[in-house]
């Protein structure tokens, strides 16, 4: 979207000239001076040239998917506009340079390559740290059937940041009340306890990792990832009935939990892995699997268990690269939807692995049709920065 | 905003392969090379390839399939596939802290013998070598730990691929800056000089590498790889299925000389593989001794 028109201030001054390509940014800056309506007309400014440019670069990260199937063409359709509206607001597609070229060599794993197993690696980890206590004393009341609002809310109380992140997360446009919430006790009453209690241990969980050094892994980049994939995954049980779409976005925010302890444990391999599956064109989950011979869901079993995670949760972050395998496979599915989901919208900010392959049998599951793909990214697409917000 | 792309692109640009052709093309160059494409890898697959059909003219990929095995031009064509299925990802001193434990431990130990022994040659291996970067490297470590003394040794370093371009690259020596990476300054600039865009390896370092294209796959060309100290196979066995990495690490063993070594890729193991092996633990890698 451009500016059709010249754009002036109250006072008559020249903000903007016709023709300039308006984001996110534009509208919080005009909206601070006082403009409140712009006349706005469709882009055009991309060249057939750019076009083609980004159709490639989509293209290329979509190689591993199976290109027949409809879901995944409604996903890179999705992928080509976002991308382009990246473009058209200035954003430029990185060179393969970029997209490779990253160091490994001064970091160091714990372990030796045959030396750790999943098991090992999280016995390792478990008994270094200890979790925290507000954790445990919120699964307390989750599992209690009887427990009360309040007793939540007492609970919850007792940890300021993160009563305030829960505050900040139910005010956001996530659930969109009308007004204010200004207390957990109101927010317990109006989000329900069930609900707020997972959010909650969904958020003291990732507390847990908040020393993991920034100059690893892009943490923000990798809660980003989380959050999305929390926030479609919600939009994606809704749509089903007999689901409680409460307990989907935690599972969302944790589904690559795994992974945090490779970052820890195994930093070598893990940053291994993330170039190995960059320069081959393959899904991170794939490399994993190569370099280290497991993935971070064979991490997040013996972990989760040793947290004493709820199972229903528990059983959607461990089989959401193979959701078919489990017993009841609705729940995996989803989140294995919505990951993949998160993969294309991660695309247009800048995303550098494979979009993973849509598992046929897991989208049958939904029982969707693919045109809903767009919408569900659409609405992801808006709440997502307020989200971010009330986490970092 | 309205999409800017036509509803009409397709996702599909390559040639589609049946259940049935990719059976057969993954089944013949997994016999030419012991290479293991993953069912899971068949629409990479098929896009990688179809570059191929397309220049050869070939309709479907049973078409490419009978020209692979029948055509008179198919050594050629073999040579191109085997660029596409490997990926040469490497670089000039790739893990540095193996080197360092390699150059602290495994070479000293195995110059220290030789010395005493009055022999003073030592044979490396560097199987899978890509276009040279690995066996330079060993090169330069070795011009490192030796200096002078290194005109009374009679050292090579043979190093194979299965790709004939990765080797002419290798002979040709130069490389950009992304091979660098992680090279230290003062190994590049002794070692390398400017040449057009990128470095070209000194010829006193080069001298010590004898490449030639050679398939891992193959007993008999493997049988004549002269009798190693040191073999180093980084990054390459990933590639194989279990039977060919048997294969390929116990003619490993069979090539070492009593007590030599074999070095892996930081993350490969020989866990499942071979129980021949002493693994000797050095911080930053494991050596894989052959005892005797």
């Amino acid at each position: 979207m451009v500016l059709a028109t010249d754009l002036k201030g109250p006072d008559g001054r020249l903000l903007f000239k016709s023709g300039t390509p308006l984001s996110s940014r534009h509208a919080t800056l005009l909206a601070r001076v006082g403009v409140e309506e712009v006349d706005v007309r469709e882009d055009t400014a991309l060249t057939a040239e750019q076009l083609r440019e980004i159709e490639d670069y989509v293209r290329d990260f979509f190689l591993y998917a199976n290109p027949d199937f409809e879901p995944t063409i409604a996903m890179f359709h999705i992928a080509l506009d976002q991308v382009a509206e990246a473009v058209a607001e200035g954003w430029v597609l990185p060179d393969l340079s970029r997209r490779r070229a990253v160091s490994v060599e001064h970091l160091e794993d714990i372990f030796l390559t045959g030396m750790g197993t999943p098991e090992t690696i999280v016995k390792h980890e478990s008994e270094l740290a200890s979790f925290p206590d507000i954790y445990f004393r919120i699964r307390e009341v989750l599992a209690d059937e009887r427990a009360s609002a309040d007793a939540i809310a007492r609970v919850v109380g007792t940890d300021v940041s993160l009563a305030a992140k829960l505050l900040k997360l139910v005010n956001s446009p996530f659930y969109g009340f009308p007004q204010e919430i200004d207390s957990v006790s109101r927010a317990v009453a109006l989000v329900g306890h069930r609900e707020l209690s997972t959010l909650a241990l969904g958020i003291s969980a990732i507390n847990y990792f908040r020393d993991i050094p920034p100059e690893l892994v892009d943490m923000r980049g990798f809660w980003r990832h989380s959050i999305t994939c929390g926030v479609i995954a919600k939009i994606l049980a809704e749509t089903q009935t007999g689901l409680s779409s409460e307990r989907f976005f935690t599972a969302g925010l944790l589904h690559d939990v795994g992974r945090l302890i490779l970052f820890k444990k195994l930093p070598y391999a893990s940053t291994e892995a993330m170039l190995f599956a960059r320069e081959n064109a393959i899904p991170l989950v794939e490399a994993e699997r190569e370099i280290m011979g497991f993935c971070h869901t064979d991490i997040s079993k013996p972990l989760l268990a040793s947290w004493k995670f709820p199972e229903t949760l528990s059983n959607m972050v461990n089989h959401h690269h193979d959701p078919m395998t489990f017993p009841n496979p609705l729940g995996p599915s989803v989140i294995h939807v919505a990951d993949t989901l998160t993969n294309v919208v991660e695309l247009a900010q800048g995303g550098m692995y494979a979009v993973p392959p849509l598992d046929e049998a897991a989208w049958e599951q939904l029982g969707l049709d693919p045109s809903i793909l767009r919408g569900v990214a659409e609405s992801c697409r808006k709440q997502i920065e307020a989200i971010m917000e009330a986490f970092f | 905003m309205g999409s800017l792309f036509s509803d009409s692109i397709t996702l599909r640009k390559s040639i589609g392969i049946s259940d049935d052709e990719f059976v057969q093309l993954r089944d013949f160059i997994y016999d030419k090379t012991g290479i293991f494409v993953d069912g899971k890898r068949k629409y990479l697959f098929e896009s990688r390839l179809t570059k191929r059909l397309t220049a050869l003219g070939l309709p479907s990929f049973s078409d490419y399939i009978k020209f692979l095995k029948f055509d008179p031009r198919r050594a050629a064509e073999l040579n191109k596939l085997y660029e596409l299925v490997t990926t040469n990802e490497t670089s000039l001193f790739r893990d540095l802290k193996q080197l360092e434990a390699f150059q602290n431990n495994v070479l000293k130990e195995k110059l220290e013998e030789q010395r005493a022994a009055g022999r003073r040659e030592l044979n490396i291996w560097s199987a899978g070598c890509s276009s040279g970067e690995e066996p330079y490297t060993l090169s330069i470590l070795l011009h490192e730990t030796l200096r002078m003394e290194l005109a009374r040794w009679r050292i090579t370093i043979t190093a194979v691929d299965l790709s004939p371009a990765m080797i002419a690259r290798a002979k040709e020596g130069v490389y950009g800056d992304y091979a660098f990476k992680t090279t230290p300054d003062a190994m590049k600039s002794r070692y390398f000089t400017k040449e057009g865009d990128g470095w070209k390896i000194k010829p006193a370092v080069a001298r010590l590498v004898n490449f030639q294209e050679m398939n891992l796959n193959d007993p008999l060309a493997l049988k004549r790889v002269p009798r190693s100290h040191i073999v180093f196979c980084r990054n390459v066995i990933i590639y194989f299925d279990q039977e060919m990495k048997r294969r390929v690490v116990s003619a490993f063993y069979d090539n070492l000389l009593p007590g030599g070594y074999m070095m892996l890729g930081h993350s490969e193991t020989l866990h499942k593989i071979s129980s021949s092996f002493k693994p000797v633990f050095h911080p930053g890698t494991i050596a894989y001794r052959k005892e005797g």
